[in-house]
């Protein structure tokens, strides 16, 4: 059993960089069992997973400027591509 | 749309599109980039390359779609490239390099330190974005991540790719990948919880 216990466990460390891992990219058989373990017990890692998903979330819906994201005007911008068209 | 799209008049379509579109272009680029001066740049060369490849677009596809795909590709080749730079990685953001980075947030054992421990949030709005304030604070945090974190963050929702292919594409180690995502996500999680889930 402490065989076991040895095999599963992870540190907080080792835990997060998987959560991150994993929102690239599949995890093994064995991360996937030693991440759920690890989350299981450990609160801080949980907070972590959930809140790294909502960052996600956030992070995605920004930088495809989703919802109400204002029109920025850039006068200068134009006029110098303007300028650099006459020449 | 005739008006729009002079083929037999290239210099005069394209001003009209600069006219048209440039806002709606910087505006794109700005919430990809993260930078004014860098979302100027890349709008500027975008109209640059459609003169030279204006004989490419046929008069099929909307002009803002166009120039936006050309956009596009501009913006992530501007991100692989900054993944790469090592002059803009930690130290430029007085942040500790390599392994030492991970003193700030975790023990020996790998154990999260006392006053580093993710705690709950209070359940956030729907459209958190919509608030302006909200807002600020996310740009203010992304700012503060060394350019090339920043760059590897933002490939990862506008490629919405596997890694395995980002990675090849930019010629660097998966596990290098994910192991940057790892470090911004940690940084930019306590200056989210900071200065608004726990302010």
């Amino acid at each position: 059993m402490k065989k076991l216990m040895n095999y599963l466990m992870l540190s907080c460390k080792k835990a997060t960089e998987l959560i991150e891992k994993k929102s690239v990219t599949d995890l093994s058989w064995k991360e996937n069992i030693q991440l759920k373990v690890h989350t299981k017990m450990c609160d801080a890692c949980c907070y972590y997973q959930k809140q790294s998903k909502e960052i996600d979330g956030i992070l995605y819906k920004y930088v495809h400027n989703e919802e109400a994201t204002p029109l920025l005007e850039n006068k200068l911008l134009k006029e110098n591509i303007l300028q650099s068209l006459e020449q | 749309m005739g008006t729009i799209v002079d083929l037999s008049n290239p210099a005069k379509t394209l001003k009209c599109w600069v006219e048209l579109y440039s806002d709606k272009l910087y505006t794109w680029a700005y919430y990809k980039t993260s930078n004014r001066e860098t979302a100027e740049d890349l709008v500027q060369d975008t109209f640059l390359a459609a003169v030279t490849s204006f004989s490419k677009f046929e008069g099929k596809s909307n002009p803002q779609t166009w120039l936006t795909a050309i956009l596009n590709n501009k913006i992530i080749d501007y991100h692989r490239k900054r993944i790469k730079d090592p002059t803009i990685n930690e130290a430029s953001q007085n942040l500790p390099e390599g392994a030492a980075f991970f003193d700030n947030w975790f023990d020996k054992n790998g154990s999260w330190l006392k006053d580093q421990q993710p705690g709950s949030w209070p359940n956030t709005a729907e459209h958190l974005l919509d608030d302006n304030n909200f807002s600020n604070i996310l740009q203010l945090c992304m700012r503060k991540l060394p350019g090339n974190w920043l760059s590897a963050l933002q490939l990862k929702y506008l490629e919405g790719k596997k890694a395995e292919l980002i990675c090849q594409e930019l010629g660097i180690a998966t596990t290098n990948y994910w192991q940057i995502l790892h470090r911004a996500k940690l940084q930019l999680r306590k200056c989210l919880e900071m200065n608004w889930f726990k302010k």
